[in-house]
């Protein structure tokens, strides 16, 4: 073969590597790119009933200027995206940081926070029906037993957003967790010895040591989560339905039944567009902050 | 690793890992509870400890795994993560042997990674309509074949990073020995990386397994009967069955059981499959 004549190593110009890297590429092709501009091609198109009506120009986008639907499915998403991902970090990073010390049941400790990251999300939130039964659910009885009084949790459109919202943290939390977790236990020890030596308070050495360390891989965690945020469609479809009224009508969940209750899939198509720019958005605004964690990588 | 901890702080830190661990594991539990309960049991309050409080029994799992439909669920859940999974990890080792070994012009290779790992933040919802409309096309609306598809797409991320990183750690010398003894490219892809590899390219399936069998928007929107998986059964049931806290416990627990045990067994990988390959962990 061609690698025969006093080979090296596997040459880096080798046309073999179209071999290995084709397939992947062409599948990537034909599943994601080859659907969005299919996608692109709907949303100027009236498209009601599968069928093609007619060409309609930017009218579907500009419906996504008055649609008080769609806004309230941005506000519901919006809310819920801020909430969740502010307390996952807060308590996943603080969590990490009162955890990372030599102890027993540390890998134990390790494997059941994995536990939430991969229970089915729509078994979560039709299990969440239950937790949050207003008779006789464990919440309420918690509550009651404390003194206070059960919470009409799925029946009012405010209790029902933090239900989600409740649940989500529940979910995801351990993730801010894990990844604090790993990231703090790979910053260099002699810091701090060196820093103790010097005799720098804990707080100072937070300050001045772990927290500029950690940044890019919290900035990370942030990017991570508030992607995965905006895409949430599985809890509130289970839990809720998106209700009372639509109450946690998110945004995916919107479209989803733009699209297959209703149907109008060139608006659905154009709302899908919006999504997906409000989260390029910020992976673009986000993706500087982390460029150096790869390419430490590259180098 | 460094600073004494004081008998307070060991208190402190002892109190917030059992609330942690409470908060964390609670829900599991209600649920297993729950579905060994009779259903009279789960009316009363007080029902925590099985044969102390209360006599467990099984009658809720023999006729939930008797039911056809949950059968055939289970077996569309599992044909779609076997599949979607083994399919991701074909195309995605491949692509990580390239990544890691060759060179795409200037900076071809961090661009494909990054490619490839745009994947991830596609959100699903944009090209749920023309998968829609394409399946109907093909015919494939309803069938478990489009769903292993679909979720081969969105999984391949995962072995393309993982095990792209995982070869570029190995020492190029065993390769380059290999090569010298004649052996082409192909060999010395197959006999030399790919046993070195087998741990984490074993993990990357599993995790790829979990992702597919836990994904619920594709398969709500693309099986209407004979191809529903898991996800799509019990985000149904709450309609036609209302809450029976014994029957939500068996289903939530079927779905949930086999994403989780694969989770713990691919455990070690997890961190940098879910961070993309940023954080090891």
């Amino acid at each position: 073969m061609a690698a025969s004549e006093t080979p090296t190593r596997p040459r880096r110009t080798d046309p073999t590597k179209f071999f290995f890297i084709m397939p992947a590429v062409i599948w990537v092709l034909l599943f994601t790119i080859f659907p969005l501009l299919y996608a692109l091609y709907t949303s100027f198109f009236s498209f009601r009933f599968g069928r093609i009506n007619q060409f309609v120009g930017f009218a579907n986008y500009l419906r996504l200027f008055t649609d008080a639907n769609l806004h309230n499915g941005l506000r519901v998403t919006l809310t819920f995206v801020i909430v969740t991902v502010t307390v996952q970090m807060l308590l996943g990073f603080a969590l990490a940081l009162l955890l990372n010390r030599e102890m027993r049941g540390k890998s134990v400790l390790r494997a059941i926070m994995v536990l939430p990251l991969f229970a089915t999300p729509v078994a979560v939130g039709y299990l969440s029906i239950t937790l949050f039964y207003e008779i006789n659910g464990p919440i309420n009885e918690l509550l009651r037993a404390l003194g206070g009084s059960g919470i009409p949790w799925l029946s009012n459109p405010f209790w029902a957003l933090v239900a989600v919202i409740i649940i989500d943290i529940w979910q995801w939390t351990p993730f801010v967790f894990l990844v604090s977790l790993a990231a703090l236990q790979g910053l260099p020890a002699d810091l701090y010895e060196a820093a103790e030596v010097d005799g720098a308070s804990a707080w100072q050495s937070f300050r001045s040591i772990t927290l500029p360390l950690m940044t890019p891989i919290l900035w990370l965690i942030l990017l991570l989560r508030l992607v995965e945020a905006f895409k949430v469609f599985d809890i509130p479809t289970s839990l809720t339905l998106g209700g009372p009224g639509r109450a946690t009508e998110v945004y995916s969940l919107f479209t989803y039944r733009t699209a297959l209750r209703f149907f109008d899939h060139g608006y659905a198509a154009a709302q899908g567009f919006l999504l997906l720019f409000i989260v390029s958005l910020i992976v673009a605004l986000l993706f500087g902050r982390i460029r150096s964690i790869y390419q430490e990588e590259r180098s | 690793m460094r600073r004494r901890t004081s008998p307070v702080q060991a208190i402190l830190i002892g109190g917030v890992m059992v609330v942690a661990l409470l908060w964390v594991l609670f829900p599991f539990y209600w649920a297993f509870v729950n579905s060994i309960k009779k259903p009279a049991d789960t009316f009363r309050s007080g029902t925590w400890v099985p044969f102390l409080q209360f006599q467990p029994t099984l009658e809720h799992w023999v006729s939930e795994l008797a039911i056809l439909e949950i059968r055939q669920a289970l077996m569309n859940s599992t044909i779609i993560a076997l599949g979607a999974a083994t399919l991701a990890v074909l195309l995605g080792t491949l692509a990580a042997y390239a990544l890691a070994r060759f060179r795409f012009g200037k900076s071809g290779n961090a661009n494909l990674t990054t490619w490839f790992i745009s994947q991830r933040i596609l959100p699903p919802v944009v090209v749920v309509i023309p998968f829609f409309l394409i399946m109907r096309q093909l015919q494939l609306l309803d069938n478990v074949f489009s769903l292993v598809l679909l979720n081969a797409t969105f999984t391949l991320p995962f072995p393309v990073i993982i095990l792209s990183q995982m070869i570029r750690e190995l020492p190029q010398e065993l390769e380059e020995a290999a090569l010298v003894d004649g052996a082409n490219v192909f060999q010395a892809f197959t006999r030399v990386v790919l046993p070195l590899i087998l741990p984490g390219l074993v993990a990357t399936w599993i995790i790829c397994m979990a992702f597919s069998w836990n994904e619920f928007l594709f398969a709500l929107s693309l099986t209407t009967n004979r191809a529903i998986p898991m996800p799509v059964i019990i985000a149904g049931a709450e309609h036609t069955r209302g809450v029976q806290f014994w029957f939500v416990g068996v289903r939530v627990l079927l779905t949930m059981l086999p994403p989780i045990i694969f989770a713990l067994l691919a455990q070690r990988y997890i961190i940098r499959g879910l961070t993309l390959g940023a954080v090891k962990g």
